[in-house]
């Protein structure tokens, strides 16, 4: 018997085990989409520093990538960052607050049917991911209506 | 212990991003509301170099530069880490993503302090 084979909870799954690591609950959702959007603000933090240093090129390079900015299809990429920050943002809160114990309740004896501390702070979860929808609605609608 | 202060490290800077990540959200991208000022005008040359000649946004954006490198830096750091890589390739990766971030963030800086030393007509 090979004991070595991946197994569906076996933590060595790569990136493999991002997207299919078992069954999956709201949180494990959360929790690639928090991954994703980490790295998209990453990638976009890296190029946002490079794109702004085009001012060290001039008035008429600034005022030009400014009007590309200002074109449609980067006013949908924007507003997409904005989403994506704002949804990084509030599942960060959900995670430090469940991270320093908040929400969970108290420990309790293992009696079936067995309520889980995820299925305990849910309630939390809706909550902070209303919240980030309200925002990214809201707040983002302002990207398309300056 | 070192992984502990990382770790501990990449949570304190969250106030920091939160508070000027916001500010620079409420100069760029909702001048209108917060300055009466449209996003177009915020954004313009002259507009960027007045903002940018102040000691405040200098220290401000340096911080803010600082902080979300080293908290996105982290977090990728512990993505790559999962995967699975010898003893010999996670300090590689440890080794590129601290050059890399010390690269982005001394190029950064060189931006804003280009900025605020920038001669209005010279």
């Amino acid at each position: 018997m090979n004991s070595n084979k991946p197994t569906a909870y076996n933590n060595r799954l790569g990136i493999k085990g991002w997207v299919y690591a078992g069954r999956y609950t709201f949180e494990r959702y959360l929790y690639l989409g928090h991954r994703v959007s980490g790295l998209g603000l990453i990638a976009y933090m890296v190029l946002h520093i490079i794109e702004t240093a085009n001012r060290m090129r001039g008035v008429e390079a600034w005022q030009g990538l400014m009007a590309l900015f200002a074109s449609w299809p980067f006013k949908i990429i924007e507003y997409l960052l904005f989403a994506m920050a704002v949804f990084h943002a509030m599942n960060g809160v959900r995670l430090l607050v469940t991270e320093l114990g908040f929400f969970l309740g108290k420990p309790r004896e293992p009696v079936y049917p067995y309520s889980t501390s995820i299925k305990r702070h849910r309630p939390l979860t809706f909550v902070i991911m209303g919240l980030a929808a309200m925002i990214i609605i809201l707040g983002g609608s302002s990207l398309f209506f300056p | 212990m070192r992984e502990t202060r990382l770790w501990s490290l990449h949570i304190l800077v969250l106030p920091i991003i939160a508070v000027l990540l916001g500010m620079h959200f409420a100069v760029m991208h909702y001048a209108p509301v917060f300055y009466g000022m449209s996003v177009d005008k915020a954004r313009e040359f002259s507009t960027m170099i007045e903002r940018g000649k102040s000691v405040t946004q200098l220290v401000l954006y340096i911080l803010l530069l600082a902080a979300a490198l080293y908290h996105g830096l982290y977090g990728l750091r512990g993505i790559i880490r999962e995967l699975p890589l010898t003893p010999v390739l996670v300090k590689v990766v440890d080794a590129g993503i601290i050059t890399f971030g010390l690269f982005i963030f001394a190029f950064g800086t060189y931006v804003t302090w280009w900025t605020f030393s920038y001669k209005i007509g010279g």
